[in-house]
C-alpha cells in the first residue's frame, strides 16, 4: 500500500499563494503574541524546566500515579474506565450513552477523541454529536478534520465560514463579519447546550492526589455543556497526569501563554465530584502510549500539553497547513507522535522539517522535538520506507561527502555544469524538486578551496 | 477490575524509565497589587468596578446593569432563587449572575469561584453577564500562590474565570461572548 507524501498533500494548499501567505503570517503573529507573553514572565525558563521535570517524574512512576488517580477519583464518586485502544474507548462511550437512553451529545474539544475517531462511531449508531467549540463546529459542518491543535479552523477564511454558516445555519449570504458569525453560532449552539443529555470533554490535566480532571477553554463550552447535561464523560490519555494540585501552578502559567499568548485560558475548570444526582465518568486511554513510553528516544513526546506552539513557529507547518500531515496532531509534535502509530504511513512526516530547532526552543515542557525528528528519520530509513530516489540520493551524497577527492571533483563539475545547462534542465521539476519554487543561486566561479589556496600564507 | 486496567498498568510499569525526582515548587513572589490585577483584567476584556462597601452592591448592580431582568445571586435579597435543582429553562433566561469570588490572581486577572459560590454549576457560564464580587485584600500574585490557597483541594467543582467568554476561531479575530458570559465585571470592595 502506498501513501501520499507530506509534500504531495501540501501541494493543494500551496497552490493558493495568497492563502498560504496569510496562513504563514497569521501563525507567525500567534508566535509573536506568545513571545510577548513569555518575555513578561521573568521566571518563564525556570517554569519550563520545572514542567519538564514534573512530567519526566510522572512518566517514570506512571503506574503509581494512574492507580493513585483512580483511587482518588473512585472515592469522589467518579466512575473510572480503562481503554487499551480507540475501539475500546469508543465502545465505552457508546455504552455509557446508551445506558442513559440518550441521543443528544454535546462535545467540547478533545484531541484524544479525534485520535479515536469517536464522532463517526457515535454518528453511525444514530446519535447526534455536536462539537461545541466554535472552530470545531465550523469544521464539523464542513466535514473536515482540525488543522491545528488549538486553532482547528485556522486553514479557513471568514468567507469560508460565512458560506458554511449560510448553508447550515441559515445566516445571510455573504455574511463575513466574525462578530456576527460568532453570534449566530452562539444562538445555534445554545439550543444544543440546553438540550444536551451527555457531555463529552477531553482532559488537559488529571491530578493524581485529588482525582480531579482539569479542562481549559476560552469559550466556556466545556463547562456549559457539562453543567447542564446529566452525564459527563471525560476522556484522557494516560500521559495527562500530574502528581499534585500545586503542579497546576506551573502548567496553567505555561499553557495559554505558549498557545495563544494569553496569560491564562478564560476558564480553568476543576471537575472532582459529580453534582448530586449526576454522573462523571473518566475514561483512561492507552492507544499506543505505553508503547511510546517504552521507546527511550521518543518517550519525551508524551510530555506534550497540546499547546500548539511548535506548529505556530514551524516554517514548514506554517507554509503547508495542518491537513498536509494527515494525522490527528499536525506539525512538529505530530511528526514525532505519528511514526509510533504507523511508521510506514507517516514515514514522510519526520522529513517535513528543516531541523531548525525552533519547535524545541518554544516547547513549554522541553521536548527535544527536532532531535526526535532526526532519530525517526534513521528508523524510517532502516525500515526501508524511504522513496527510492531519496534513498539512492542520500547514499550517493553520503559517499561523496565522505571522500575529499570526490567532493572536489563534483564541485568543479557542478559549477561548470550549472553554467552550461539550460535553465529548463537544471530546474526540471522531475529532476530537481528543490527548484520547483526556487531559483538556484548563481554558481560561483571558484570554490572556497581554490580561493584559499591562492591566499598568501600568513606570516609567522 | 477490568483486564484492560491490569494490562495498561503492567505495560506502563514495563515501559517507564528509572524514577526521576519530583521537583519542589518555588513561590517566585511577584506583584499582587490591585493595579496589576486591574490592568491585566482590562487587557483580557474584563473590567473592574469599585464598591464603596459591600452594602452598596445592590445599587451598583442596578446602575451597571439597568436592563437585567432575571438576576441570580446569593448576595442580593431581591435576586431570583436558584439552586442546583433549578430547571434548565430558568437558567437559560438568567441575564446576570452576581457571585462571590474567593480570591483574584494579579498575573492573569483570574478569579477563583468555588462550587459553594455558584448556586448552580451552570450559572457562571449560562448567564448572559457575570459579576464577581471580590474583597480587594484577597489578591495573590501568581497561580502558584493561587493553588496554595486551596490546601483542601478544588472542591467538587471549581473554576478560575479570567475575563468574559471569548473566541478567535474565525481568522484570529477576537470576539467577546462565545458561549459563556458576554461580559465580566469584578466588583471590588
Amino acid at each position: 500500500m502506498s501513501y501520499l507524501t507530506h509534500a504531495g498533500r501540501a501541494e493543494a494548499f500551496v497552490l493558493d499563494h495568497e492563502r498560504t501567505s496569510w496562513h504563514d503570517e497569521t501563525l507567525w503573529y500567534v508566535r509573536q503574541k506568545r513571545d510577548r507573553a513569555v518575555y513578561a514572565v521573568p521566571e518563564f525558563q525556570k517554569l519550563r524546566e520545572l514542567a519538564s521535570q514534573i512530567k519526566n517524574h510522572t512518566l517514570s512512576r506512571l503506574d503509581y500515579y494512574l492507580a493513585q488517580f483512580e483511587a482518588a477519583a473512585l472515592a469522589n464518586g467518579v466512575q473510572v474506565h480503562w481503554a487499551a485502544d480507540a475501539a475500546e474507548h469508543n465502545d465505552l462511550v457508546l455504552r455509557i450513552i446508551r445506558q442513559h437512553g440518550a441521543t443528544r451529545v454535546v462535545k467540547s474539544k478533545s484531541m484524544l477523541t479525534e485520535e479515536c475517531h469517536l464522532n463517526p462511531h457515535l454518528l453511525a449508531h444514530g446519535l447526534e454529536v455536536i462539537d461545541t467549540d466554535l472552530g470545531e463546529r465550523i469544521i464539523q459542518l464542513r466535514a473536515e478534520p482540525p488543522s491545528h491543535l488549538v486553532l482547528p479552523a485556522i486553514h479557513l477564511k471568514k468567507e469560508d465560514v460565512g458560506e458554511t454558516f449560510h448553508r447550515h445555519l441559515g445566516t445571510a449570504p455573504g455574511l463575513t463579519d466574525p462578530q456576527q458569525l460568532t453570534e449566530a453560532a452562539r444562538q445555534h449552539l445554545r439550543a444544543k447546550f440546553l438540550a444536551g443529555e451527555v457531555a463529552l470533554t477531553g482532559v488537559n490535566f488529571a491530578i493524581a492526589e485529588t482525582g480531579s480532571v482539569v479542562v481549559c477553554t476560552n469559550e466556556g463550552n466545556a463547562d456549559l455543556g457539562v453543567s447542564l447535561a446529566p452525564v459527563h464523560i471525560a476522556s484522557m490519555g494516560i500521559e495527562k497526569l500530574l502528581p499534585r494540585l500545586q503542579d497546576l501552578g506551573v502548567f496553567t502559567r505555561l499553557l495559554a501563554r505558549s498557545a495563544t499568548g494569553q496569560p491564562v485560558t478564560t476558564y480553568t475548570a476543576h471537575y472532582t465530584k459529580p453534582a448530586p444526582g449526576r454522573e462523571l465518568h473518566v475514561i483512561i486511554v492507552d492507544n499506543g502510549r505505553t508503547q511510546q513510553l517504552g521507546r527511550p528516544d521518543f518517550r519525551a513526546s508524551l510530555k506534550c500539553i497540546r499547546c500548539g506552539a511548535c506548529m505556530n513557529t514551524c516554517p514548514v507547518y506554517r507554509r503547508s497547513g495542518g491537513h498536509s500531515y494527515d494525522f490527528t496532531v499536525p506539525g512538529p509534535i505530530g511528526s514525532i507522535l505519528s511514526p509510533n502509530i504507523d511508521l510506514k504511513k507517516h514515514s514522510t512526516l519526520p522529513f517535513a522539517s528543516t531541523l531548525c530547532g525552533s519547535c524545541t526552543d518554544v516547547c513549554p515542557v522541553k521536548i527535544d522535538i527536532h532531535t526526535q525528528l532526526y532519530k525517526w528519520r534513521q528508523l524510517v530509513a532502516e525500515a526501508n520506507h524511504l522513496p527510492t530516489a531519496k534513498k539512492l540520493g542520500l547514499k550517493f551524497m553520503g559517499r561523496l561527502l565522505a571522500s575529499p577527492g570526490a567532493f572536489k571533483l563534483s564541485g568543479q563539475l557542478a559549477r561548470r555544469g550549472l553554467r552550461l545547462l539550460p535553465h529548463a534542465l537544471s530546474h526540471h521539476r522531475g529532476a530537481n524538486a528543490w527548484a520547483i519554487a526556487r531559483e538556484l543561486p548563481e554558481p560561483p566561479r571558484q570554490s572556497f578551496r581554490d580561493w584559499y589556496a591562492q591566499q598568501p600564507s600568513p606570516t609567522a | 477490575m477490568s483486564p484492560t486496567r491490569a494490562r495498561i498498568l503492567a505495560a506502563a510499569r514495563a515501559s517507564q524509565p528509572a524514577e526521576t525526582a519530583l521537583p519542589p515548587l518555588p513561590d517566585f513572589g511577584g506583584d499582587a497589587s490591585l493595579a496589576r490585577f486591574s490592568e491585566v483584567l482590562a487587557s483580557i476584556g474584563g473590567t473592574v468596578a469599585r464598591l464603596p462597601s459591600l452594602a452598596a452592591l445592590a445599587g451598583t448592580v442596578a446602575e451597571l446593569f439597568p436592563a437585567a431582568r432575571l438576576i441570580a445571586s446569593p448576595l442580593l435579597a431581591t435576586a431570583h432563587p436558584i439552586d442546583q435543582q433549578t430547571p434548565t429553562e430558568v437558567l437559560a433566561d438568567v441575564d446576570l449572575a452576581v457571585l462571590p469570588g474567593a480570591f483574584g490572581v494579579a498575573e492573569n486577572g483570574a478569579v477563583w469561584l468555588p462550587e459553594a459560590s455558584m448556586l448552580h454549576r451552570a450559572l457562571p457560564t449560562v448567564t448572559q453577564h457575570l459579576a464577581l464580587v471580590l474583597d480587594h485584600r484577597q489578591l495573590v500574585a501568581t497561580m502558584h500562590q493561587a493553588y496554595a490557597r486551596l490546601p483542601n483541594g478544588p472542591g467538587g467543582y471549581g473554576l478560575f474565570i479570567a475575563g468574559p467568554s471569548k473566541t478567535a476561531d474565525i481568522e484570529q479575530s477576537l470576539v467577546i461572548g462565545a458561549h459563556g458570559a458576554r461580559s465580566l465585571v469584578v466588583l471590588l470592595y
